[in-house]
C-alpha cells in the first residue's frame, strides 16, 4: 500500500513539474472606455438603468467579433474599465434617440474617452411635481426636436422610487405603472393637449422621501423611453 | 513458414464492426431503424418540450410544466417572465444530415426495397426534412439550406454554407412538403407521416410565412439581416403564401374529420385527446413506459391531492378563460354573485371550456377541486372595490396550510390556491386538456403517462384554413369552417366572422398545445400583448355568515410581469455556430 501511494505521489510530481511550460503573455483586460451620451438639445441624454448601451465589436481580434455592450448610467455616462486593448467598432444604441448608423472605429487603451452626440426622440419640458396633501401632481409637456418620421408614441407614465435610481425597471409599481397613460398616436396627430400631460398620484406615504421622474415610450425597435430629470419629494408626516 | 506465405490474401473486405449502407438500406427493417433516429429528433413541441432548453427525449424529463403557455398568459407559473424569447440555440444540422443520407442512399437500393417503397420513403424523408427546416425557419428566419451530404474532408469554404433568405427557406419547406404529399401513401404506421401529414404541415408552415410577410412588414426591427432578406419577407408575397396554406388545408377535406363520437359534448372534447382511434389525428408522437419515453403530463398538471406523486407549477389564467367571455360571477350592481356550491359556476359554460380547464367544483378521480382562497366572515360591497383594497385592509381570513380551521371550516382548499409554495394553483384553475381521468390515483406518477401527443390534428388544419381564407378575403368559407369547430365544441355558431374571432377561436381550440407562442410571434403582436403584462386568476371565497361562495377576479398570486422584446421575433443565430461559420452573419437584428 505504501509503495502504491509513493508511486502515485511520484507520478503526480512528474506530471506537475512537466506541465505549464507555456506562459499566457497576453495583457489582461486593463484598457477602459468611458464617456458621455450628449443630447443634441443640451446636457447629457437622460437615461434609465441600461436603457441605452454602447455596443463594442473588437475588430482587432476577429473579423466577426461577438458584440459586447456597455450599459449607460442614469446620468447618461458610461464606463467599462475591464476591456482588452485593441481596435473596436463602437456605436450607441438602444434609444430613445434617432438611431446612428455609422459606427466609429476607436483604438481603446488605458483611459480612452469618447463622447457621443445623439438627438433624443422626445424632450420632456416644464416638468413639475407638486404635492397637495398626499396627492402628487405631475405636469409636463413633450417636445420633439425632429417631428417627421418619429416612431409612434405608445404611452407616458410616472416613475416613483425611494432611491435616486429611478426609471424603467426601477420604480414602485403602485405609484408608477398603474398611472400609465396610453397614447398610441403619431406625433403629427397629437394635439397640444395630448402633448401636455397631468398625472395625479394619490395616497403617497406620509413621512417618506420619494424620487420622481416621468417617461414617454416610443414604438421604435427597442420600445425605448425618453425620461425627464429626477425630482426629489419629501412627503410630510401626518 | 507455410502460414506466413498463405496469409493476407484479401485485405479489402467490408468491415464487420460497423454498419455499411448496404446493411441499413438493404432491408425495410434497416431503413426503419434509421428512420426511428430521425423521427426521434424531430422538433415536435410536445409534453416534454422545454422552450428554454430544447426537445427532450430522455427517461426523466418530467418537468412538463415548463411550457410556452406559461410565458404567454395562457398559463402562469414556472417562468419568471419572458425566459424563452432568446431560444435555446436550436441547430439540428446533424439530424438534417441524416435525412440527406437517407435521400441520397434510398434510390441506390431500389432493387432490394422495391421502387414503390423507395418512392414512399423518399416522400417521407422530404416531409421530415421540411419538418426540421420548419423548426429552424420559425426561430431564425433564413437559414442555410443544405440538401446534400457534406464531405467532412471538403475545403472549409464549401462547408461554411451561406445563410439563405427567409423567403427562400419557407419556399424550400413548401416544395419539400409538396414532394412529401406527392410521393407518400395515404396511410402509414401510427406515429409516422402519411401524405396528409405533409399537406397539414404545409398549411401550418405557409400560414406562418404569410403572416410573417404581412405583419412582419409593419412591425419589425431594423438591421442588416432584415435589409438583406435573411429576417423578413416582402409584404407582397403574403397572399401567395396564404393561398398555398388554404390549398394545402383543402387537401385534407374528406379524409379527416373532427372527433364527434360521444354525444356528451364535454366528454367528447376530453376524449378527442385520449382516444387513439380519433379520425382527427393526422400525426402523433407516441410514448411508452417500457422504452423509457413516457411523459409526466398527468402528474405535473394535477395537484398532488389527485395523484400518487406530483408537482404542478403552471396554471391556466382567468385571461385565457375569458376568451370564452366573462364568467357570470358579478351581479349587475357590481356585487359578487352568491353561489350555494362552487360547481354552480360551471352551469351553462361552453363544453369545450370545461373540457380544457378544471374549474372549482369539478371532480377528478373521485375527488373534488375544492379551490378556496380564504374565508370572509361576512362580505359587503362590490367585487371591484374589495379587490382594489390593499391586502392588509381586506377582511378575509387566509391560511398558510390546509390544517388551519376557521370555526371548524377549512380556510383554504386541498387544491389551493395559496402562496406558500408553487405546487398548488395560484389562479384558481388547473389544466384539463390531455388529462387521463381514467387512470387510478396510484398509477399517476412521474414518467408514467403514455397518451400520445397529437402534433397535427384536423381542427388546427380547419383553423389554418379559416385564417388563410379570411386573409384572402373569403369570409364565407372562414365562417363555415369556424362554425364546424364551434359546433363540435358545443358553442353557439357565429353568424358573421372577422379576423379577431378567428384568432380567438384558435386561442380557445388550441389552448396549451404550444401554438399560441408562435401565433403571437407571427401575428407580430407579442410585444403589444406582453407589454408589462400581468394576468388574472379567479379566487373562490367562502362567505361564512351567508354559507355561500363568491368568486373574485384578482391578479394571479405569482404577480409576475411579462415583457416581449421586439428583437425576439427572431431568435439569435447560436453564438457557437457563428464562431464556426462566419457566413452565417449578419446575425438577426439587435443581437
Amino acid at each position: 500500500m505504501k509503495k502504491l501511494i509513493s508511486r502515485i505521489l511520484l507520478g503526480t510530481t512528474i506530471l506537475a513539474s512537466s506541465a505549464c511550460t507555456k506562459i499566457d503573455n497576453y495583457d489582461g483586460p486593463n484598457a477602459s472606455f468611458e464617456g458621455n451620451l450628449i443630447s443634441s438639445e443640451g446636457g447629457n441624454l437622460l437615461t434609465s438603468q441600461g436603457s441605452s448601451q454602447i455596443r463594442l465589436e473588437q475588430i482587432s481580434w476577429s473579423a466577426t467579433p461577438s458584440p459586447q455592450e456597455i450599459p449607460s448610467k442614469f446620468d447618461g455616462t458610461f464606463k467599462d474599465s475591464k476591456l482588452f486593448k485593441g481596435t473596436y467598432k463602437v456605436i450607441p444604441k438602444g434609444g430613445a434617440f434617432w438611431p446612428l448608423y455609422d459606427t466609429l472605429t476607436v483604438d481603446i487603451n488605458k483611459g480612452t474617452k469618447h463622447d457621443f452626440t445623439v438627438t433624443p426622440y422626445i424632450l420632456i419640458k416644464n416638468f413639475t411635481a407638486v404635492l397637495n396633501g398626499k396627492t402628487l401632481t405631475l405636469k409636463y409637456t413633450m417636445e420633439a426636436p425632429i417631428g417627421a418620421g418619429l416612431p409612434t408614441i405608445i404611452e407616458t407614465q410616472p416613475y416613483v422610487n425611494n432611491t435616486k435610481l429611478v426609471g424603467a425597471g426601477a420604480s414602485i409599481r403602485d405609484f408608477s405603472d398603474i398611472y400609465k397613460k396610453a397614447i398610441n398616436k403619431e406625433w403629427a396627430d397629437m394635439t397640444d393637449a395630448d402633448k401636455s400631460v397631468t398625472i395625479d398620484i394619490p395616497d403617497m406615504l406620509p413621512g417618506r422621501k420619494f424620487f420622481v421622474r416621468v417617461g414617454v415610450r416610443l414604438n421604435d425597435s427597442f420600445k425605448s423611453s425618453n425620461f425627464s430629470e429626477i425630482i426629489e419629494i419629501d412627503v410630510p408626516a401626518n | 513458414m507455410g502460414a506466413l506465405v498463405t496469409s493476407c490474401q484479401k485485405l479489402d473486405i467490408p468491415p464487420t464492426n460497423i454498419f455499411t449502407p448496404d446493411i441499413i438500406f438493404g432491408s425495410e427493417a434497416g431503413v426503419k431503424s434509421f428512420l426511428a433516429t430521425i423521427y426521434r429528433g424531430l422538433p415536435i413541441e410536445d409534453f416534454k418540450y422545454r422552450p428554454d432548453q430544447g426537445f427532450k427525449t430522455g427517461g426523466n424529463d418530467w418537468e412538463n410544466f415548463f411550457n410556452s403557455a406559461s410565458v404567454t398568459g395562457e398559463e402562469v407559473g414556472p417562468f419568471g417572465g419572458m425566459d424563452i424569447g432568446g431560444g435555446f440555440g436550436y441547430w439540428p444540422y446533424g439530424d438534417i444530415r441524416n435525412v440527406n443520407i437517407l435521400i441520397e442512399e434510398l434510390p441506390k437500393h431500389a432493387d432490394k426495397l422495391g421502387q414503390s417503397n423507395v418512392d414512399a420513403l423518399l416522400g417521407e424523408a422530404h416531409f421530415l426534412r421540411a419538418y426540421y427546416y420548419f423548426g429552424l425557419a420559425k426561430r431564425y428566419g433564413g437559414v442555410p439550406i443544405v440538401t446534400t451530404v457534406q464531405d467532412p474532408g471538403a475545403p472549409l469554404s464549401e462547408l461554411q454554407v451561406h445563410r439563405d433568405k427567409e423567403e427562400a427557406t419557407w419556399d424550400f419547406i413548401g416544395a419539400e412538403l409538396d414532394l412529401g404529399y406527392q410521393m407518400m401513401n395515404e396511410t402509414n404506421e401510427l406515429g409516422r407521416a402519411n401524405k396528409y401529414a405533409a399537406a397539414a404541415l404545409k398549411s401550418r408552415a405557409m400560414l406562418y410565412a404569410g403572416t410573417i410577410a404581412k405583419y412582419g412588414s409593419a412591425n419589425f426591427v431594423d438591421g442588416q439581416a432584415r435589409a438583406e432578406g435573411f429576417a423578413g419577407i416582402p409584404a407582397d408575397k403574403a397572399n401567395g403564401y396564404f393561398t398555398k396554406a388554404y390549398d394545402a388545408a383543402k387537401l385534407l377535406e374528406g379524409h379527416y374529420s373532427l372527433y364527434e363520437k360521444n354525444s356528451d359534448k364535454v366528454q367528447n372534447y376530453v376524449d378527442l385527446f385520449l382516444k387513439s382511434e380519433s379520425p382527427e389525428n393526422i400525426f402523433v408522437k407516441q410514448y411508452s413506459i417500457i422504452s423509457g419515453t413516457a411523459h409526466s403530463w398527468d402528474a405535473t398538471m394535477s395537484p398532488r391531492y389527485m395523484t400518487a406523486n406530483a408537482l404542478t407549477r403552471s396554471y391556466p389564467t382567468l385571461d385565457l378563460v375569458q376568451r370564452w367571455g366573462n364568467l357570470p360571477v358579478t351581479n349587475s350592481d357590481g356585487t359578487p354573485k352568491r353561489f350555494n356550491d362552487r360547481a354552480e359556476l360551471m352551469q351553462g359554460l361552453e363544453p369545450r371550456l370545461l373540457a380544457t380547464v378544471y374549474f372549482p367544483g369539478a371532480t377528478l378521480r373521485g375527488l373534488t377541486f375544492d379551490m378556496q382562497r380564504g374565508i370572509y366572515p361576512s362580505f359587503s360591497g362590490t367585487a371591484a372595490a374589495e379587490v382594489a383594497k390593499p391586502a392588509n385592509s381586506r377582511s378575509y381570513i387566509l391560511s398558510g396550510d390546509t390544517k388551519t380551521l376557521y370555526q371548524g371550516r377549512m380556510i383554504i382548499g386541498f387544491t389551493g390556491p395559496w402562496t406558500g409554495g408553487d405546487e398548488l394553483t395560484r389562479t384558481g384553475f388547473y389544466v384539463r386538456k390531455y388529462i387521463d381521468a381514467a387512470k387510478p390515483i396510484s398509477t399517476v406518477d412521474l414518467n408514467r403517462s403514455e397518451q400520445p401527443w397529437i402534433d397535427l390534428r384536423y381542427a388546427e388544419i380547419l383553423l389554418n384554413r379559416a385564417e388563410a381564407a379570411m386573409e384572402l378575403g373569403n369570409a364565407g368559407d372562414a365562417l363555415t369552417v369556424i362554425n364546424m369547430i364551434r359546433n363540435r365544441a358545443g358553442a353557439t355558431p357565429y353568424t358573421s366572422i372577422d379576423i379577431d374571432k378567428i384568432r380567438n377561436e384558435r386561442g380557445m381550440e388550441l389552448a396549451f398545445e404550444n401554438q399560441y407562442y408562435w401565433d403571437l410571434k407571427r401575428w407580430r403582436i407579442a410585444d403589444v400583448v406582453l407589454n408589462n403584462a400581468r394576468f388574472k386568476g379567479l379566487m373562490p371565497y367562502y362567505v361564512f355568515n351567508e354559507n355561500k361562495y363568491i368568486f373574485l377576479s384578482e391578479p394571479e398570486l405569482f404577480q409576475r410581469n411579462y415583457n416581449f422584446d421586439k428583437k425576439f421575433y427572431y431568435e439569435p443565430i447560436p453564438g457557437g455556430e457563428l464562431g464556426k461559420n462566419p457566413n452565417l452573419y449578419p446575425n438577426n437584428p439587435n443581437y
